[in-house]
């Protein structure tokens, strides 16, 4: 005979506590299944316990006081979701199953701790100190070609596996050069006065933690494409990481700590909208109202702050974006997890890119499904991870374009280490690089000076 | 208590379908221990997931060597238990045998394994102008396999019929592991006995499709889609009658209530029901564009003639589908109203359809539950959901003396106890309102034929006489 593990003294843990002041939201699950074709684990492996509705399942034994937290099952299956919510549009019930895995994977990491290089990620990157160090180390060896060659230089099986393609993530995340442009990109002016269109609203842009470390050339995108449109772009100092990637790992405590800081900091300083070009950061900000709902007055700080968060492309494609000169290409679109599923976002991206002129914009086969990027699961779970996003490369690839474009880091540098690692021709870009491009093109910003962009 | 598998058990099932793809951990059981019907729960000892045919065949054939029930599973979203384990048997499930076969044009026919899902072969089919008929509301999910298990319905059956009326050949795996082939390349009645239509519907009591050969049809040309809204849903059932009798023949008319309307127009899939409408009719017509408008305009003439309060008209495509979702995924919106569903299956002559439904509603104020109605009017199936709690036991309770009586209700004024969704585990208990004890025993008799030890999914469909095996 054997049973199902249950926790000594039954419902005892934090988890199973935390869980339980959620069962309004789990309980809406009525277990009809609409979720299990959305989900990429459950299509790859046909399990039900690495399905939405298996793993609600799971979490709602654990609350039930029928499965330990502290489980093989519990802790490997929650661990194993993508956190790419798929799972959440298709939802009859609106079941907030994103809101659960955080919660979720905050008591399994409790009676489990994660894996080493995952907890020492989490801690790199709640701090401005450790985490510029760690970037700036990465900007040199994709600089110096070293991530490059070691991604197509390193085996692709055995223990160098992981090194492999996290040297392709980073070696993924240098600017792509767009036909036309010199090979060395000159930082453009500041936008001209009389380039600018008066919308009379200022505007903070979260510069973020990877954004700012590898994708320095994306918040400077941002911000100039933002005041070519007429926002006032405030500078925030003091904001930090959003906590995304501490929520989705389960430390929620760091989470709400960076929350905390972010709702005070950019409140403080009185702008209208902050906007974010990381579909994961602003999925996470839109949801600090969930994040510190029991946390007495910061709650309704917080969720007034996060309903001033805005995705660039929204704002953007809000006001129409002012069309500049052309930039001749086909870019692949695929559209991020957290802009598509938790954000709801489908048509500003695609708004913002058919503002391009000679922009060709090609969308993907299954554009709907996760890459398998999230955060680093190419290098915690390489099996399943190699595999999701194996198949994204190969939609990419379909579609002939010149780059892939789409509006979130962690897909940037995840289909742009696949593509490394098969010495594919095609670059990577977010979709305000190009509008950047267009304007610079049309002479917005001026002459561009021969300074090189930082990261 | 799940007795597991012994270890040689095990590790032999193991071999077949590789390690990652048996479950024996009871931890990882207690996923599949209901299908969408949630009000039982037993965990397997083992969840099997093969890969092949062939796999399929040993799997099967290894368990009935051990004297192990097989407990057939697709998406597991039915719901009337049929995928329920039994604490002694192991769940086969079909979720890994996903993959479309054969697609032929010219012959308007399919090839497929169990595990596709019943919307991707349209999706698939579509390019080629042709599309797989039966659409239960569930289509995005459940599979071809628990399609032909169950007989699935759909709205749409109204007028095309049900899933018999498109398999027309079946892979099958028996109880001793012997792969049999029944029909096939299109033939439904080639002089021979039609064991393709005896064996869909056997609800996984007698084996299991492993491939299934389904009928195609050409993508209708134009499509008509109204929406008729009520104050009451008695006079929404008046309309109904109006329709069928006067001649029409609709693709389908289907019915939801105060109840539904609200909890779907809460969801993503919001329809645009007026929230305080008493009941919407959904009326679609389809086929050749000429005389469609002249049918949707007498249908119209029907519900103003019931008393509708109005009737819109989808214009364009988008709106259609809306509509339709709205009411296809109904089902999974209730969770927004009560943690936990009953949604009952039985049918009843279309001309008895408002007396019925103001005897449910009388029921279900009787026993202090809450139900809400969303079916399809057209063919008279009805499905009240029937909402509650499944921790309050009280309430569990008077779940089932409700259910009852809506079916004893049913079979009163002519009908049946299950439209579409099958008897499964739920509604075994009903067999007997509708049966005399020849009947049931011929049916026995005709399990035996394919199934003599009574492997496959014990404890379903049939009263008592399975009593034996459990």
């Amino acid at each position: 005979m054997s049973a199902v593990s249950v926790p000594p003294g039954g419902v005892t843990s934090r988890l199973a506590q935390e869980l339980e002041v959620q069962r309004e939201r789990l309980l809406p699950c009525v277990h009809c299944g609409f979720c299990l074709p959305a989900c990429p684990t459950y299509n790859r492996l046909g399990d039900e316990n690495d399905s939405p509705r298996g793993r609600l399942h799971l979490m709602k034994a654990v609350v039930e006081g029928r499965l330990d937290p502290a489980s093989d099952a519990f802790h490997t299956h929650i661990d194993r979701c993508l956190g790419c919510r798929a799972c959440e549009p298709v939802c009859p019930s609106g079941v907030e199953y994103g809101t659960l895995l955080e919660l979720a994977r905050h008591t399994a990491a409790e009676h489990r701790p994660q894996g080493r290089l995952t907890r020492m990620l989490l801690f790199v990157m709640a701090s401005r100190a450790l985490r510029s160090l760690l970037f700036a180390g990465g900007r040199v060896l994709r600089a110096s070609g070293l991530a490059a060659l070691g991604a197509r230089a390193l085996p692709s099986a055995g223990v160098l596996r992981s090194a492999r393609f996290g040297l392709a993530m980073l070696a993924a995340t240098a600017a792509w050069r767009m036909p036309g442009v010199r090979s060395s990109r000159g930082v453009a002016a500041p936008v001209s006065d009389d380039a600018k269109r008066g919308t009379g609203r200022r505007v903070a842009v979260l510069t973020g933690c990877v954004q700012e470390g590898l994708y320095g050339r994306v918040n400077q995108s941002t911000m100039r494409t933002l005041e070519a449109n007429g926002f006032e772009v405030v500078e925030v100092k003091g904001q930090d990481c959003c906590g995304a990637l501490h929520a989705h790992g389960g430390d929620l405590d760091r989470a709400r700590a960076l929350a905390k800081t972010n709702v005070e900091v950019f409140l403080a300083s009185g702008v209208d909208l902050v906007v974010v070009n990381a579909a994961g950061c602003g999925a996470a900000m839109k949801e600090y109202g969930t994040l510190l709902e029991s946390d007495g007055d910061d709650h309704a700080r917080a969720r007034d702050l996060a309903s001033r968060v805005r995705d660039v492309t929204e704002v953007l494609a809000e006001v129409g974006p002012r069309r500049g000169a052309a930039v001749e290409c086909s870019v692949a679109y695929d559209h991020p997890c957290h802009l598509l599923h938790a954000q709801r976002i489908s048509r500003p991206p695609l708004q913002v890119l058919d503002a391009i002129p000679g922009v060709e914009v090609r969308v993907i086969a299954n554009a709907e499904e996760c890459c398998g990027g999230a955060g680093i699961y190419g290098i915690t779970h390489p099996d399943l991870g190699g595999r999701i996003g194996a198949d994204k490369v190969a939609a990419v690839r379909a579609v002939g374009a010149d780059a892939v474009a789409t509006p979130n880091p962690g897909c940037m540098m995840q289909i742009g280490a696949g593509l490394v690692m098969d010495g594919a021709p095609e670059g990577v870009v977010h979709p305000v690089e190009l509008l950047d491009e267009s304007y610079r093109r049309a002479g917005y910003y001026g002459e561009p000076s021969t300074q090189r962009s930082p990261g | 208590m799940t007795r597991s598998l012994t270890a040689a058990v095990a590790r032999a099932l193991g071999d077949i379908v590789g390690r990652d793809h048996v479950i024996t951990d009871p931890d990882r059981l207690v996923v599949y221990e209901s299908d969408g019907l949630t009000a039982y729960r037993v965990a397997p000892r083992a969840v099997v997931l093969p890969g092949s045919t062939e796999e399929l065949a040993a799997v099967v054939r290894l368990l009935h060597g051990e004297g192990i029930a097989v407990i057939p599973r697709g998406a597991g979203t039915g719901l009337s238990g049929g995928a329920l384990p039994t604490l002694d048997g192991v769940v086969v499930g079909t979720a890994r045998m996903n993959r479309i076969l054969e697609i032929d044009p010219v012959n308007r026919l399919a090839r497929v394994q169990p595990g596709v899902i019943n919307a991707r072969l349209t999706e698939a089919t579509r390019p080629h102008g042709l599309y797989y008929a039966p659409d239960p509301s569930s289509q995005s999910t459940c599979t071809l396999g628990g399609n032909v298990a169950e007989n699935s319905g759909g709205p749409h059956c109204l007028k095309y019929g049900v899933t018999t009326r498109y398999v027309t050949g079946l892979k099958v795996v028996l109880a001793g592991g012997e792969i049999m082939e029944l029909g096939g390349a299109g033939r439904t009645a080639d002089g021979s006995l039609d064991l393709v239509g005896l064996f869909v519907g056997s609800e996984g009591c007698f084996g299991i499709a492993a491939e299934i050969e389904v009928r195609l049809l050409p993508l209708t040309e134009g499509v008509r889609t109204l929406l008729g809204i009520f104050e009451t849903m008695e006079a929404a059932g008046h309309a109904v009658t109006a329709i069928i009798s006067s001649g029409l023949v609709p693709a389908a008319v289907e019915i939801v209530d105060n109840a539904t309307i609200r909890a779907v127009e809460a969801s993503v899939y919001a329809g645009g029901y007026p929230v305080d409408a008493g009941a919407a009719l959904v009326i679609e017509f389809d086929g050749t564009e000429a005389g469609l408008d002249s049918e949707a305009d007498a249908a119209e003439a029907c519900c103003h003639a019931a008393g509708a309060r109005e009737v819109r008209r989808a214009t364009e495509a988008s709106q259609r589908a809306k509509l339709w979702n709205g009411r296809k995924k109904a089902f999974g919106t209730m969770g927004r109203i009560a943690p936990d569903l009953l949604v009952q299956d039985a049918t009843v002559p279309r001309t008895r359809l408002p007396e019925v439904l103001a005897s449910i509603t009388e029921i279900g104020e009787r026993y202090r539950l809450r139900v809400a109605n969303v079916f399809h009017a057209g063919d008279g199936n009805l499905h009240p959901n029937i909402l509650f709690d499944r921790n309050d036991p009280d309430e569990l309770h008077r779940v089932e003396q409700a259910s009852l009586e809506i079916m004893k209700l049913c079979v009163a004024v002519g009908g049946t106890i299950t439209g579409e969704h099958g008897v499964g585990v739920d509604k075994r208990g009903y067999m007997k309102l509708v049966h005399g004890p020849d009947e049931l025993a011929a049916m026995a008799e005709v399990k035996r034929v394919f199934d003599p030890t009574g492997l496959f999914n014990p404890g379903k469909v049939l009263p008592d006489v399975e009593a034996a095996h459990r």
